[in-house]
């Protein structure tokens, strides 16, 4: 008995004390209890059960009471649970003589079942939970079973197809398939089913209204290894806008791109980051070389090696700043011939971001017109310049002999003696010739200088506004070359001057320090003006570019035509014209420079003369 | 921190380094440069950093690679340079290593002559106080100017991928990006 894993313990008489207990019972009852009455020493015993003990021993009747909670033992946490039995026994007599106590500690069950119980309504909630989701959720779910028949379908399903909710979901579901793709779907469902995996596949189902609508379709098993999957479970998405709207998409890009490839000009798209992704059919024929051989900058390397670096200095600033990239430069041909194009290049938002859309427009022809347009032009006014001078100077010139012909006339007709009758007609129709030949001569010299002076009419002009004036025409280009300009400008009196005569020279010895840059370094130009010590305006342009061969001293730079550089675009006329303006003011103009190092013009604008 | 920027792997024994010193001598290596731009699975901490920096230019010394490491606010780019199998067995390692993704190789070719003298990073550490005296750390925007050995449309692309990791640099915006001189 003392070795039961019960607690066994005999209460006798009607007063029920405690008679034999075992040592599982003491644990719950005390040490001393033999002997008491259980009122007196109840230990841990549940007052419930304590109350209805008198009642079966007055009934005689044996009583079980399960699952009884005891106050947990000091320094216990859990409070222990009981099944407690209570069996009336006799003596011999077969009187009544006591009650029979066994308790049998079910904590552990207790505990379970509690458990198990929490679990049952967690998962309820669970349940609940899912399915509130699958039937809100705009998407349809569904289980099929291993037959291949769809054995649920949430209410969306119904709802979509327009369905009864009593339809044959099995029957139904196939017929709603498209025709033309009910056989395909089918085939992959049930390869997926025999091979236990999943599937995911697009197909066009039945509308209610009878439109058939695309559907994306996936599904995985319900795996209880080592049982095949008996259940796939999935969803059934409507992608049909989704699709029309790829669909669309592809055929635009390929339309895109087709028209792209076909165009006979250099198109290519960059990222937002500049990188080019991609180069028409066009660009790889001119280069000559693959997409991957170009690669995603690869562009700036067709470029004249003098350009690349202020190509890619303007692609960069292009991409920080968002701003449209512009440039003329020479293009690299598969033959090893530069043409000149125009590269041109947009950012664009597009569904999928910002892109860069550029192109290269070949500009060579258009170029060569122009330059030869630019020539020619000149060539014209350089003519129709020097037509002006020769007849002005000739009738200038031609004026003295004249003069001269009508004093010796004169002298002739005072000394000598003529014995012609007809003298006095012949005196008066020379005298006549000649005043004819000096009104001609007079007129034609003013008629020359009149135009000339319209043509190019003088004002009062502050030199150091113009300067400002012409390098804020150049702003482009100071910042395109990284030029620093400095100016160091002294109130110079103000010269009367022809405004677009004095434009022209500011204008062609600025942007020619800013021209013939030295590639080594940013071009940094000094304006500087002052009076020489006799009160002579002076302006002085000094670079750091690439200089000039100053080894005729008779200044060969201001030939017509004279490059010095010939590999920088030019005509060759600036210094001309520039030369001739000053010195048709009466002013001159001095140049010092060394090959690799710069350049100094030097204006002298008026005569020196002392008064000044 | 090993994959990101190091390669690792054990040295080669000595008889096979002799080898390796004689295949040198008589076929000079064939080298190339690798660029890739990545994100970061989380951001780096200056911890983080600062155990690459030291990791990575450990092993790559080690195997002779060099080159710059990128990294602001996730985006990681680097160009790194190294002989042939080197630089495929970093760039691997690279690929795979799960604290980054989206790894686009940008270049992968040949090249006759390095343009970087070691290895380092630019990045913005939230601390810059420790950082300016660390071996191989350059702050983004005190970066040397890219090497002229470096062919214009290379140049061009450090210059880009820099300008995407890092955004514009509003105080000397694009100064010293490309040297003028001319470059075959």
């Amino acid at each position: 008995m003392r070795q039961l894993s019960a607690g066994v313990a005999t209460l006798e008489g009607a007063e029920l004390r405690y008679g034999f207990v075992n040592t599982q019972l003491r644990a719950l009852v005390g040490e001393q209890a033999e002997g008491q009455r259980v009122i007196d020493q109840p230990g841990r015993l549940p007052a419930s059960l304590l109350a209805i003990l008198p009642q079966v021993y007055a009934n005689g009747v044996p009583y079980v009471a399960k699952a009884c909670v005891c106050t947990p033992q000091l320094g216990e946490q859990a409070a222990q649970c009981f099944d407690f039995a209570l069996d009336p026994y006799h003596d011999e007599q077969g009187n009544l003589s006591g009650l029979l106590l066994l308790a049998v500690d079910v904590s552990e069950q207790e505990h379970a079942r509690q458990q198990s119980h929490e679990l049952v309504t967690k998962t309820r909630q669970l349940d609940a939970r899912l399915r509130v989701l699958t039937e809100t959720a705009p998407l349809i779910t569904y289980t099929m079973d291993a037959q291949g028949h769809y054995t649920y379908a949430s209410p969306q399903w119904y709802r979509f197809t327009g369905q009864n909710p009593v339809a044959d979901l099995a029957a139904a579901w196939p017929l709603l398939i498209h025709p033309d793709d009910r056989l395909r779907v089918l085939y992959e469902a049930e390869t997926a089913r025999r091979q236990g995996t999943g599937w995911n596949y697009e197909y066009r189902l039945r509308r209610f209204d009878g439109e058939y609508r695309w559907m994306l379709s996936r599904s995985l098993p319900e795996v209880h290894l080592p049982d095949a999957p008996a259940y796939w479970h999935g969803a059934l998405t409507e992608i049909h806008l989704q699709r029309e709207l790829s669909e669309a998409r592809r055929r635009g890009e390929a339309e895109v791109r087709f028209l792209a490839d076909s165009i006979p000009e250099l198109i290519w798209t960059a990222t937002a980051e500049g990188l080019i992704d991609y180069y028409n059919q066009y660009t790889t024929e001119y280069s000559g070389l693959t997409k991957d051989e170009l690669g995603p900058t690869g562009w700036v390397g067709l470029l004249y090696p003098e350009e690349q670096a202020e190509a890619a200095r303007g692609w960069v600033r292009s991409i920080a700043s968002g701003a449209p990239f512009e440039g003329e430069y020479h293009l690299r041909r598969h033959d090893g011939t530069y043409r000149w194009h125009v590269i041109r290049a947009q950012r664009l938002a597009d569904g999928s971001g910002l892109r860069w859309f550029g192109t290269c427009t070949d500009v060579e022809n258009q170029y060569r017109l122009r330059q030869v347009l630019q020539t020619q032009y000149d060539e014209l006014a350089r003519a129709h310049h020097d037509l002006d001078t020769f007849v002005y100077a000739a009738s200038h010139d031609l004026r003295q002999p004249s003069l001269n012909l009508r004093g010796l006339f004169e002298e002739l007709r005072r000394t000598a003696t003529f014995t012609d009758p007809e003298q006095g007609l012949l005196l008066s129709m020379f005298d006549q010739a000649l005043g004819q030949l000096d009104t001609t001569l007079l007129d034609l010299a003013t008629t020359v200088r009149t135009q000339r002076q319209q043509q190019e009419p003088t004002e009062s002009i502050d030199v150091e506004l113009l300067v400002e004036e012409v390098l804020l025409g150049l702003h482009a280009k100071i910042v395109q070359s990284q030029a620093r300009v400095e100016l160091q400008l002294c109130p110079v009196p103000v010269l009367v001057y022809s405004r677009a005569n004095l434009r022209s020279v500011l204008h062609n010895l600025l942007s020619n320090a800013l021209k013939f840059a030295h590639p080594e370094r940013p071009p940094h130009v000094v304006v500087h003006s002052y009076l020489t010590p006799d009160g002579q305006p002076v302006l002085q342009v000094q670079d750091n570019g690439l200089g000039m061969a100053l080894d005729n001293p008779g200044s060969p730079q201001f030939r017509l035509f004279a490059r010095q550089h010939a590999h920088i675009d030019g005509t060759g006329v600036g210094l001309y014209l520039v030369q001739r303006i000053v010195s048709s003011q009466g002013g001159r103009i001095e140049v010092a420079s060394t090959v690799g190092q710069g350049t100094t013009f030097t204006i002298y604008w008026t005569q020196a003369s002392p008064s000044a | 921190m090993v994959m990101l920027g190091g390669a690792t792997g054990t040295p080669p024994s000595k008889p096979k380094r002799l080898l390796v010193r004689i295949v040198l001598i008589i076929y000079y290596p064939s080298m190339k440069h690798i660029l890739y731009i990545s994100r970061a699975v989380r951001p780096l901490t200056d911890e983080d950093l600062q155990q690459l920096l030291d990791q990575s230019r450990r092993d790559n010394a080690r195997h002779g690679i060099t080159g710059i490491l990128f990294y602001s606010h996730g985006n990681i780019a680097q160009l790194f340079e190294g002989e042939d199998g080197i630089a495929d067995n970093l760039f691997k390692r690279i690929s795979v290593d799960g604290r980054h993704t989206h790894v686009i190789k940008h270049i992968d070719k040949p090249i006759t002559a390095r343009s970087f003298n070691e290895w380092s990073m630019a990045f913005h550490p939230l601390e810059p106080s420790g950082f300016t005296a660390l071996q191989g750390f350059v702050l983004p925007h005190h970066m040397p100017p890219t090497p002229t050995s470096l062919a214009i449309a290379d140049a061009l692309l450090v210059e880009l991928v820099r300008l995407a990791v890092f955004g514009p640099d509003p105080s000397t915006p694009y100064q010293q990006a490309f040297p003028t001189l001319p470059r075959s």
